[in-house]
């Protein structure tokens, strides 16, 4: 649902930053304060994802625990929800997926767009052509709609939806990496490595791959909470994981029916989607900021 | 309008039916292929009613035969016919919701540029001051609040916050219909798009003031608010238009979830209820006119480019 933001010197020839060592890019992002919080945030939700698989106060599909809709008491710290099921379990499992969608996603985009973007840049004419029309015709089409679609087509399960938003999400990670490829594949040290005699494929994952290594970071680091949105949505709208499994758009969305008289259903996994995405957010910034040149105040 | 610019225009256009027709072929195909139909859940029909409603709507043929059939009614502008509401021609019934849709879309555009123009100007104004710091904040939070949590807040805060305060005579239900119904949901659907245009707008209005024309219009004495509206925003407008084309995107495919949030009869809520109640010929037409719409959105702003900045050329 994001909008792609357009980086405007993704498919430039620029040079790709020049990351003296990772030591130095930590230390400069150990000095912003809100990217040490949002990377304290994610570590807590990780965690609490993890230990969800393993213990919850209640089980998350057990129903009528006490009254329905009732509010925060000392046994059910965030309340029932309509069926009396236990919102602080399921809050915990929804981590847990979250965490799974959001980083399993970020995988797979890399290691397709990551790929796509290294030949398209790499080998140009042709294969370059049709991978950026690919690109040009993706933006097109709304992400939300192919992803339901997908969700329709193969089905509910957690690997299908990480299926269905890659299948939404390769395009930023294809171009920028491209864009980097394209720069890096001029530069002296390819050029040494080809005279040489590097074979094609050391050189793309050996000396371009791991210069491009910041951007492709800081854009996996952004897919994560993109990824979580767009199954939040996808479960709000009824088509994201399977229930009774909790998911935090889902639980909105049962929320949402009650709204006036139950707030506290709704409030609660809105608070933990906003709270996780903003954490991934300021993470991201924060990477782009310790590893682009111009950003250096 | 030069004829390079009609050639342009053209190519464009075609490139538009060439992506809608693409793509809802695509989903003709893929969802053909899906088991059961949109007669199996309802009320149950006798095995004779049901293979009369699978031949009425010549479900029974195979797909390849269905898929010609589908082209040449499109040819004709005809999508069929709803296989849930039987009778109702889909072309004029998503004709209908595409206006409710762009009524909305419309509305969240201008609050997602106005508001984030406003708040991206501020924050460069008062840079590194509380004012940045609160506006940047805005930013950030809002494109990490998904819509349906906007959602919920704003009607907590309008309808039941508003029916509290002025102790049960004001009372406005979420719906469609009356103008002022149409402001919640404008704003769920814009705010989050108006934290990307105000940081863009922050940054780029950064770089401009420390331009030397600025230094100039200082000097010379033009009042700082002439400075900013005429000389800077001017300028900083530049990377903000290019996010227009996307922008339009996101707010039209965000108004699938904010109208069916807010159950407000648009495109977006038709294409859930269709998904879900398997209507086939509703799903497919939906999608082809979310294509055109945003390819012809797309276009517009590419066609708005050259006017606000003379360099661009088609």
């Amino acid at each position: 649902m994001a909008i792609h933001e357009i980086d405007p010197m993704a498919d430039d020839y620029v040079l790709a930053p020049q990351v003296a060592t990772w030591r130095d890019v930590l230390q400069r992002v150990s000095r912003n304060r809100l990217a040490i919080l949002g990377a304290v945030i994610a570590v807590i939700v990780i965690f609490i994802g993890i230990l969800s698989n393993f213990w919850t106060p209640y089980p998350y599909w057990r129903e009528a625990l006490g009254p329905t809709f009732e509010g925060p008491t000392l046994a059910h710290p965030l309340g029932l929800d309509a069926a009396g099921r236990d919102i602080l379990s399921r809050l915990m499992l929804g981590a847990g997926i979250a965490i799974e969608i959001g980083i399993g996603t970020s995988a797979l985009v890399s290691v397709v767009g990551v790929t796509l973007g290294l030949f398209a840049g790499f080998y140009r004419g042709k294969l370059d052509a049709l991978i950026s029309t690919g690109i040009n015709i993706w933006y097109g089409i709304p992400d939300l709609l192919v992803a339901l679609i997908f969700v329709v087509l193969i089905g509910r399960g957690l690997q299908n939806i990480i299926f269905a938003i890659t299948i939404t999400r390769w395009m930023d990670m294809a171009r920028l990496v491209r864009g980097q490829t394209l720069a890096l594949r001029e530069r002296e040290f390819v050029e040494a490595a080809r005279a040489s005699g590097t074979k094609d494929r050391n050189i793309l994952f050996g000396q371009i791959l791991p210069n491009a290594l910041g951007p492709i970071i800081v854009q996996a680091t952004l897919i994560v909470p993109a990824a979580i949105l767009l199954e939040a949505f996808l479960s709000y709208l009824g088509l994201g994981v399977q229930p009774p499994t909790p998911s935090w758009g889902a639980m909105a969305a049962q929320g949402f029916q009650a709204l006036q008289l139950a707030p506290h259903i709704v409030l609660a996994p809105a608070l933990a989607l906003s709270v996780t995405l903003l954490a991934f957010n300021w993470i991201g910034d924060g990477l782009r900021d310790a590893l682009d040149p111009r950003m250096r105040r | 309008m030069t004829r390079g610019t009609l050639v342009y225009l053209g190519q464009r256009l075609v490139l538009v039916a060439f992506t809608a027709f693409a793509v809802s072929s695509i989903v003709f195909i893929g969802i053909h292929q899906l088991p059961g139909n949109a007669f199996l859940s309802d009320r149950r029909e006798s095995p004779e009613a049901q293979a009369a409603l699978l031949h009425h709507y010549r479900l029974d043929l195979p797909w390849p035969t269905q898929y010609v059939i589908w082209v040449t009614g499109l040819l004709h502008g005809s999508m069929g016919e709803s296989l849930v509401n039987r009778g109702v021609q889909v072309t004029p019934l998503l004709l209908r919701e595409a206006s409710v849709s762009a009524t909305l879309g419309a509305c969240a555009l201008l609050i997602t540029v106005g508001l984030g123009i406003t708040l991206g100007v501020l924050a460069s104004t008062y840079q590194n001051s509380w004012v940045d710091y609160l506006a940047t904040t805005t930013a950030v939070v809002g494109y990490s609040m998904p819509n349906f949590v906007i959602a919920s807040l704003l009607v907590l805060l309008t309808v039941t916050g508003f029916y509290r305060w002025s102790g049960g005579t004001f009372y406005e239900n979420i719906g469609w219909g009356k103008p002022e119904q149409v402001i919640v949901p404008a704003i769920t659907l814009g705010f989050p798009f108006a934290s990307y245009v105000a940081r863009m707008t922050r940054a780029s209005m950064l770089e401009v003031v420390r331009q030397d024309f600025v230094r100039t219009a200082r000097a010379k004495g033009v009042k700082p608010f002439l400075i900013v509206v005429r000389h800077e925003l001017r300028n900083a407008m530049i990377p903000v238009i290019t996010i227009l084309g996307p922008l339009v995107t996101g707010i039209l495919t965000g108004s699938v979830v904010v109208e069916s949030i807010f159950g407000i009869p648009g495109l977006g809520n038709e294409f859930v209820n269709s998904i879900i109640t398997r209507d086939y010929n509703v799903v497919i037409g939906v999608f082809t006119f979310y294509a055109v719409l945003i390819g012809l959105a797309n276009l517009a702003v590419d066609l708005i480019y050259p006017i606000l900045d003379p360099r661009i050329r088609y």
